[in-house]
């Protein structure tokens, strides 16, 4: 058995949001379509069913009607015929024992003679012998001949034919049980109605079937309008927050720097001029001081770098010249380092489209970890190809100490570092990893210990969609997302102590 | 020989500490509160670095930093922000700064890039002296 609950369509619940984005009220528009289209579909079938219903019972009531006459005027001639020469209620009594001895009579085919006072010449199934007085109203079958409707003394409802004999005042009366007749017209009728329920169901399920399929569409599409609408809503309301917390960090960001400095001239005054008897505890409580500057140093960073991630916009984007800007934030280490950087001819790619900022992290990334790797001299390339497949593949590889195959699973982990100095937070490769995911594209890596390493990312030539509006970056491995909604204190201290 | 070095920020507080403090390290420092006045000094005076904040009335950082390589531009700048972007930074290194701090910085860590900053500056104005025999040498000889 299928649960109903799961047959009800998704809008059924949906609230009637008149008053906001839609005008629609999705379960009042689908019964309405199903009324009408079910209206449209069976008022024809139901009113020919009935006129047809109507015209075969009159048909076939007529033609046995018809037939129970003719039959008894048949049998009225022939003993009319009979009586000419005798007097009618002997002789009809007579003819009635010696000619209609066999008579088949039963409940359906009751046939007996009555004089015009009610009083009964020949026996009768429902009235009893003959000579007797029947409760029947002999001004009933008044007419020459006829059908009446009439009652037995047991209740059951009966089809009386009639005809007087000519020349005499006796009746013939054909007595026939009232349902016989209707058995012979509603039970194929019957058998024809279950067939035009079926019908009526099967055109019913039908309508509602595309009702629920139209109206679904509309919900669907409708919902997936109101979606977006609140996307941009949040999104634009997100960037606002974002620009006032970038507002903020700046701001704070000068005063804490004087604190910075004065608490750092504390310390001075302590350590390099030799106080002669300065208080034990001042020298931990500036140091203490310091270090609660800097936590606050990082948090107005992080505001700022989430607030940066907020504003994610997909624009046309020259590949060289992003990378030609990142070399540019390179050049200085890596002429101290005499690293060598080899970039062959940039294609151009014509409709390249994607988040400007987060190409730079993630060329600033990789770029960053390869000077790394090679530590002292080394050669560090970057290449670019377009692939007709609407994909441009980037290749970023270096000369340096390489990967050992079992870090190689891990290194786009977050927090897996193999860097020794502060710097290394075991991010970089988790947030190029994102980044690149939330492009549309992917990133590979192929490494040999002491050959050096080479990065292989994939991107679309048209970004999908802009990152996660709502600043999240999602990491790979685990369920971890870097997120610019509110932590709690908890997470703020494990991120601390990770960090 | 200790490196000298010019300050320039709008916050006096900044100014002071700061001066007494990189003293403390052994340099030799100057201070100004605006660029205007810095680029005035420059004038009258060599320094191996000068110490900028990136964000101040009147003329701002990107602006003293291409009027400073304009008039000297072999003298080294590391520049004071809030908080650096990619795009800043970039733009900041091709007119030709030589680093970019951001604050709350740390002293020793600023007091490195000074020393760096003059030996970059050393090797600069030494190729510039021997550029300039060797043009001398070349128009001798030609």
């Amino acid at each position: 058995m299928i649960p109903l609950h799961r047959l009800k369509p998704d809008f059924w619940d949906f609230p009637d949001i008149s008053g906001s984005h839609s005008g629609l009220n999705l379960k009042r528009k689908w019964k309405m379509i199903v009324l009408v289209t079910a209206t449209l579909a069976l008022s024809p079938l139901v009113i020919m069913t009935l006129v047809d219903f109507s015209l075969t019972r009159r048909t076939i009531e007529t033609e046995a009607n018809t037939g129970m006459l003719t039959s008894l005027n048949t049998i009225a001639a022939v003993i009319s015929a009979s009586l000419e020469e005798k007097p009618p209620v002997t002789g009809a009594k007579t003819l009635w024992e010696k000619a209609f001895p066999h008579l088949d009579t039963g409940m359906n085919n009751d046939l007996f003679l009555m004089d015009n006072t009610g009083r009964l010449l020949t026996p009768s199934v429902y009235y009893g012998a003959s000579d007797s007085k029947t409760s029947l109203d002999a001004g009933l079958f008044s007419g020459a001949e006829g059908i009446v409707n009439i009652q037995a003394p047991d209740g059951t409802p009966l089809l009386a034919g009639y005809t007087s004999i000519t020349g005499t005042a006796l009746t013939l009366v054909k007595l026939q049980q009232a349902d016989r007749l209707r058995d012979l017209w509603l039970k194929p009728r019957l058998q024809l109605l279950w067939f035009l329920c079926a019908s009526i169901g099967f055109i019913l399920l039908s309508i509602m079937g595309m009702a629920t399929f139209l109206v679904s569409r509309i919900h669907k599409s409708e919902r997936m309008r109101i979606e977006a609408l609140h996307h941009e809503e949040h999104a634009n309301r997100l960037a606002s927050i974002g620009r006032l917390a970038s507002g903020v960090a700046h701001e704070i960001n000068n005063p804490l720097d004087i604190i910075n400095q004065k608490t750092g001239l504390i310390i001075d005054l302590l350590t390099l001029e030799k106080q002669a008897r300065p208080d034990q505890r001042l020298l931990p409580l500036a140091e203490d001081v310091l270090e609660a500057v800097k936590r606050c140093g990082t948090i107005t960073r992080q505001l700022l770098d989430f607030a940066r991630h907020m504003e994610p916009c997909v624009e046309p984007v020259d590949m060289e010249e992003v990378i030609s800007q990142v070399l540019a934030l390179l050049e200085t280490d890596a002429r101290h380092r005499d690293i060598t950087i080899n970039v062959p001819p940039v294609p151009k790619i014509p409709g390249f489209a994607c988040d400007r900022s987060s190409l730079v992290q993630i060329f600033l990334n990789l770029a960053e970890n390869a000077i790394t790797a090679m530590g002292k001299t080394g050669t560090l390339t970057i290449a670019v190809t377009h692939e007709k497949t609407g994909f441009v593949t980037i290749r970023v590889s270096d000369t340096g100490k390489g990967i050992p195959s079992e870090d190689l699973p891990k290194i786009f982990e977050p927090f897996y570092t193999t860097r020794t100095d502060r710097w290394g937070g075991g991010l970089g490769l988790a947030i190029t990893y994102g980044l690149i995911r939330e492009m549309g594209g992917d990133i590979r890596v192929k490494s040999a210990v002491d050959k050096g390493t080479r990065f292989i990312l994939t991107l679309p030539v048209k970004a999908p969609r802009p990152a996660a509006p709502d600043g999240t970056l999602h990491l790979p491995g685990s369920e971890m997302t870097m997120s610019a909604k509110p932590v709690d204190d908890d997470t703020r201290r494990d991120l601390y102590a990770k960090s | 020989m200790s490196e000298k070095v010019l300050l320039v920020d709008d916050e006096k507080d900044f100014l002071d500490i700061m001066s007494e403090r990189m003293q403390a390290r052994g340099m030799t420092v100057k201070t100004a509160d605006s660029a205007d006045k810095a680029l005035a000094m420059l004038e009258s005076e060599s320094f191996d670095a000068i110490v900028m904040d990136f964000k101040m009335p009147g003329m701002d950082g990107i602006q003293a930093l291409k009027n400073i390589k304009n008039q000297k531009p072999e003298l080294q700048i590391i520049l004071l922000t809030g908080y650096a972007t990619v795009e800043k930074t970039v733009e900041a290194m091709k007119i030709g700064a030589t680093d970019l701090l951001e604050k709350p910085a740390d002293l020793e860590a600023l007091a490195a890039k000074i020393k760096q900053a003059k030996t970059e500056k050393m090797l600069l104005v030494e190729k510039q002296n021997e550029d300039k025999i060797k043009d001398i040498l070349q128009r001798i000889g030609g």
